[in-house]
Parts: structure tokens; sequence; C-alpha cells
């Protein structure tokens, strides 16, 4: 819209050719970059035409209102569901439905937790029709660790819904309604995104899943490089913005996964003094020990990241069998966590009164709420805890 | 200028300690800027205060409009209806209580449906549209003379990125800021911007990095108000660190089912009963204010 030519919006012709000829200036983002002196000198017309010209661009501009009353009443109205149950009761009854539709999710914790566990498990849930309470709806996947595995989706499906997915026919369905795409680049990655669009409204698509948004910006932004920092920061904002736009404008749900970093904390006098230590190189994951020199382990990708995503997950081991889920931002659900295991069915919420005693937690500043990592594997223990 | 001033109406929230931080509540005709890390509940605030403009004239409030500018699609409408519902029962209860005529029949324009019904939502996608709708809101602010307040969420995303030319945003950003200046003053309306917050590399030799709000050093100048928004110890505060004409202060608040309230100081008891949101929603039984966790 902001690129809608002035030919377009009924002013004069050979105003608009004189403007587009000779001073460059054809679209509304032209015309509203300028400040009103500048417009002046570049047009040569009255301060009152001038601002004419202004308030119809900005017309043409303008998003059009609505209440939110008839938002409500359209999300009743309208087909499509507000939420895609995750089939985990505990979450679902906190996220007041599930992982709602028409903003970005993101999933972060240490490898192995059960990042794509998850993520394969909505793309299950995805494709079951609406009565189940799925979506109705193909998923799109795009893989940038080739870590999908077609072989765990059909496992999935089967001990989820065991009477849905009996015969071959229900297997071939649910197979040819995933559309994985690997792109294991940056460039690989804002391309796809910056094609899916048209992918999506063809193929009916009604989930979109990135796993993972930090491994490609990871490896290929080294952030003690001087002004890669910054470039990364507008690249994961760019990708935001437009995950957002997709999310919205075809009012489906997006996740995406992100890794997890280390902070260390050395003053905390207050709350500016937020100290970032950058990433431990490229691909800091579970093998990395957390508890050195009192700094903690969270969600990867910096602040910025932090802000553009609309929900966060926090998912984190409790010990070599247990995880746990954490809610740790969320417009409209609070602070709140689950234990669960991961089984041939995918996910599974436990609620066994001897491990409540891990789901007492106090809501804390999303951005610090430290990560269990697993060091040793196996050997009994070595789960530091930050 | 004087008896403007003391005339000068103000959005209350149910939260007293922040009214009392802001003197009063949140001002008319001044740009009040809330900066926080990410999920500290700036979206709540904005949610919030579209509500508590539209609180009746019977009890105290401003009986209003708001204008809702979603930059960042974090809006739902779910929870405004949580919030609303939870205003609507906590008015109805003093009204009830206290037995005021004239505040049972205001109720009748505050139920959760009216007070959806003027929320005017925008939900803007990149810098072109928000300038664009800054500069025709004065036009929309006519036609709806009833509008007091004007929420931006956040003013900061559609800025951080895109942006090769500083030198533009710089001038961008102003404009906007004059020009939300402007239409405070001229239909005595507040303008609350939500700032996000960005990391700042240290120049004290030490190398630390602070987080601080973002979009520079000159965005500083454009609000009359500033609170920042922060977490310490698991609670919740409210810091006023830039204010004509109050002193720097910070305030506990907790975000709730029902929105943004006060923390109450918890008594010797063995309740456990928590405040916050995790409780569910079962608003009718507790009264309105919850005892926090006593961990």
């Amino acid at each position: 819209m902001s690129l809608r030519k002035l030919r377009r919006l009924g002013l004069e012709p050979e105003l608009v050719d004189r403007l587009e000829r000779h001073k460059k200036l054809s679209s509304c983002q032209d015309i509203l970059e300028k400040i009103h002196l500048e417009l002046l000198h570049l047009t040569n017309l009255t301060h009152s035409d001038v601002q004419k010209i202004v308030m119809t661009a900005s017309r043409a501009c303008a998003p059009t209102p609505t209440t939110a009353l008839q938002m409500r009443q359209a999300g009743f109205s309208s087909g499509s569901t507000p939420f895609l149950s995750t089939s985990l009761p505990g979450l679902d009854q906190a996220l007041h439905g599930g992982i709602p539709a028409g903003s970005v999710t993101e999933i972060a914790g240490p490898a192995g937790c059960g990042k794509t566990q998850f993520c394969i498990m909505l793309s299950v849930l995805a494709t079951l029709p609406c009565e189940m309470g799925g979506l109705g709806g193909a998923v799109v996947y795009i893989d940038t660790e080739s870590a999908f595995s077609a072989e765990r989706l059909v496992e999935v499906a089967q001990g989820r819904c065991p009477q849905h997915f009996c015969s071959d026919d229900a297997f071939y369905k649910l197979t040819s309604q995933v559309y994985v795409h690997k792109t294991p680049t940056c460039t690989d990655l804002w391309n796809r995104l910056q094609c899916l669009e048209e992918e999506l409204i063809e193929k009916r698509v009604r989930l979109v899943i990135l796993d993972s948004v930090a491994s490609v910006v990871r490896k290929e932004f080294d952030n003690s490089l001087r002004g890669n920092l910054s470039q990364r920061v507008k690249l994961l904002s760019k990708e935001a913005a437009l995950l957002k736009y997709l999310a919205e404008s075809l009012n489906i749900p997006v996740v995406v996964t992100n890794q997890i970093t280390t902070r260390f904390n050395t003053s905390r006098e207050g709350p500016h003094h937020d100290v970032l230590s950058g990433d431990l190189g490229a691909g800091n994951s579970a093998g990395a020990s957390a508890a050195v020199d009192g700094g903690y382990v969270t969600a990867a990708l910096g602040n910025t990241w932090s802000h553009s995503v609309n929900t966060r997950l926090i998912v984190q081991y409790l010990d070599d069998k247990y995880r746990e889920v954490m809610v740790a931002k969320s417009p409209i659900a609070p602070f709140s966590s689950f234990v669960y295991t991961i089984q041939s069915s995918g996910i599974v919420l436990q609620d066994d009164e001897t491990i409540r005693k891990w789901s007492e937690r106090v809501a804390t500043d999303p951005g610090l709420i430290p990560i269990k990592v697993r060091t040793m594997l196996g050997q009994g223990g070595g789960l530091v805890v930050p | 200028m004087l008896q403007e001033e003391r005339e000068q109406g103000c959005i209350i929230t149910f939260c007293s300690a922040l009214d009392e931080l802001l003197g009063g509540g949140v001002p008319l005709t001044k740009i009040t800027e809330f900066c926080g890390a990410p999920g500290v509940g700036k979206t709540q605030m904005g949610m919030q205060l579209a509500i508590d403009v539209q609180i009746p004239s019977a009890f105290g409030g401003l009986g209003g409009e708001a204008v809702y500018i979603d930059t960042e699609g974090s809006f739902m409408v779910q929870r405004l209806e949580d919030m609303a519902k939870a205003a609507m029962e906590h008015c109805r209860h003093i009204a009830t209580v206290e037995n005021n005529r004239e505040q049972l029949e205001a109720m009748a324009n505050f139920t959760v449906e009216h007070i959806l019904s003027r929320i005017h939502f925008y939900r803007v996608h990149d810098w072109v549209e928000l300038v664009a709708l800054v500069n025709i809101l004065p036009e929309f602010l006519q036609q709806h003379p009833k509008v007091r307040l004007v929420v931006i969420d956040s003013i900061a995303f559609p800025f951080r990125h895109d942006f090769e030319d500083l030198s533009l945003r710089t001038r961008l950003l102003n404009g906007l800021a004059q020009n939300c200046i402007r239409l405070a003053d001229s239909h005595k309306a507040a303008v609350v911007l939500v700032n996000q917050m960005t990391t700042k590399m240290g120049h004290s030799g030490d190398g630390q990095a602070h987080l601080v709000p973002a979009l520079g050093e000159s965005w500083g100048h454009a609000s009359t108000i500033r609170v920042l928004l922060f977490w310490e110890a698991g609670c919740r505060y409210a810091r006023l660190y830039k204010s004509p004409s109050r002193e720097e202060a910070t305030v506990p608040y907790q975000v709730t089912v029902a929105g943004i309230r006060d923390v109450c100081i918890p008594n010797n008891m063995q309740d456990l009963s928590t405040a916050t949101k995790e409780e569910g929603d079962s608003l009718g039984e507790h009264s309105q204010r919850k005892r926090p966790r006593v961990s």
C-alpha cells in the first residue's frame, strides 16, 4: 500500500507527471518520507496544496479502523479457529485454547529437549480435520537443521490418533499435506520466506513452522566482528516482520524455534544493567556448562528478537526423563509451567503429584528465566542448575 | 493556565500506586511513554488504559473512547475481554456497595460489549502506514470527539528494521512526535507510546552492555513523561524517570487476570492464594485485592 502510485490517488495528472519525471516522487512512500519544507521546495506549490497532497497520500496508506467489538464478532463468525489446540490439556487451558493464530509463537530451549518433537506434533495436529481439533489444512515446515523426519511424523500420528490414522490412505494424506523446505543458509531462508505467501494461499496452508531460526543466523554471523551484530539484528527484525505479516494476513499460527545462549550476570544492581556476553561461539547448546562465573542460560538471539515474538514457550530439562515447558511470554496467558516426557506419540504431559513439586515457579522476567541444560548424558545425573 | 491544568483530567488506572506515581493517572494533553523489556507488561498496560479511559464519570473516570494502534500484532481480543469484564465487575461492585444511583445508572452503558465497541483498533504494518495514520488521526478524532486516549503499541517496532538511513528515521520520528503532541493538545487526549528496549554497549571501559529505551537519545525528548517498566526479584516495578511535575519514584505493580493491579503487602498468614494470573479465572470469588504469593 505504501508503494501505491501517486497516479492512482486522483490528483491532477500534469502535477503527477511533473513530480514523477523531475522530482522522482512517484509513490506515497516518497511523499510521506519528506518533511513539509522539502515538499514545498520540490513541488513549488503553495502550503495548502502540499498539505492536500500529503493528506491524500496519507488517507490512501492508512489502514481502516475497526472496533474491538467487531473484532470479537468477526472471530466468532469466521470459520477459522483462533487457536491451534496442542492436545496438551494444561497448556491449552493456560493459553486460552492453544497456539494463537495470527501471531508468532517461539519455542526456545536446549538441544534435545523436544522442540522439533513439538513441531512435528503440531504438524500432525494441524492436518487433522477441524472437528477433531485440528486446522484441516496443510503445513509448511521450513527446516534449517535437517532435523525433520517423515518416519517420526508418521509414528507420532499413529500414536496420537490411532483411530484416525488407521489406513495407508490416511497416512498418505498426512504426508502429502506437510511441505518440507530445507534452507541451510540465511539467504535461502530469506528467499524462501519472501515467496512463501503465494505458496501459503495456493496450498491452503494453515500452519507455518520454522525450525530453527537461530541456527542459520548463528552460523553465519560472528558476533565478535564489528557490524555483524547490527546486521544480524536487522535481518532478524525483517524476518520477524515478514512472519508476522504472513501470520496475520492469513490468520494462521506461525511457530518458530530458537536455541539458547549463556548470559553472564556480573552486576545485579538494577534493571538497566543487563550484561550481554554475546554467544559463546556458534552452536552453543546443551554441551555448554551453564554454571560458569554465575552465568545463566536463556533464549538466544538477543533482546530485539525477544520483543518481536508474540508468545514465547521455553522448554528445559528437569532430569533425564522429565522435561518442562513454561509459558514465559504471552499477551493472553499467565506464567505457567507443565512437566512432560517425549514418547512415541509425541509430547505427553505428566501430572503426577510427585512431579508437581517441579511446577512451583514464580513468574519472573522472561529474558532472565534460567534454563536448565543437560551436561552429562546417562551416568546418573549431571543436571546443572544455574 | 493554572485553571486549565487543575481541570485537566487524568486516566485513572485500577492500580493506585501507579496513579500516585503519575500524579492522579495518565494525564491528558501529554505524551506518556512506557518502555520495558519483553514480557514485562507494556501491551497489558496499553490495553488496560484503553479500558480505563472509558470508566464513566460517575466513578471519577473520563467516560471517553480509545484509539489503539497496533504495530506488533500482540493485541488479542480475548485478553481485552477478560480485562473489560473485570473492570465492569469492579465498578459494579463499587456501585452496589455505595448504592449510588448515578453510578448504577452509568453501569448500563458500561458493559463488556459497550467497552469493546468504544475501542477503535488499527493494525499498522510498517512505518509508512504509521506516519500516514498519524497524519489523518486529527480528522478521525474530530469525527469521534469522545476519544480521550491514543495508544501506539509499539512505536519502536516499525522503525527498528529496514532503516539504512538513520537520519531519515530521526526525521520521521520527530515528525511523528510533533504530530502526536499537536494531537494530544488540540483534542485534549492522552497519547501513550509503548517503546522497546535495546542493548547499548557501554563506554565506561568495562565493555558492559545495558538495556536502554530504543529509538535513540533524541527520541527521549519526544515524550513528556517516561515510565520504565522492569522486573526485579520476581516482581514488576514501574519507575517514573522523566516528568515535569512529579519526582522520580518506583512502585510495584502486577498483572493479573483482571489486568494491571496493585501489589498488596502480604499478611503473616499462611495463605498461599496467589494474586497472579496463575490462579485462573474465578474472578467472582476472589475479592479485588488479591494477596501475592508468599514464597
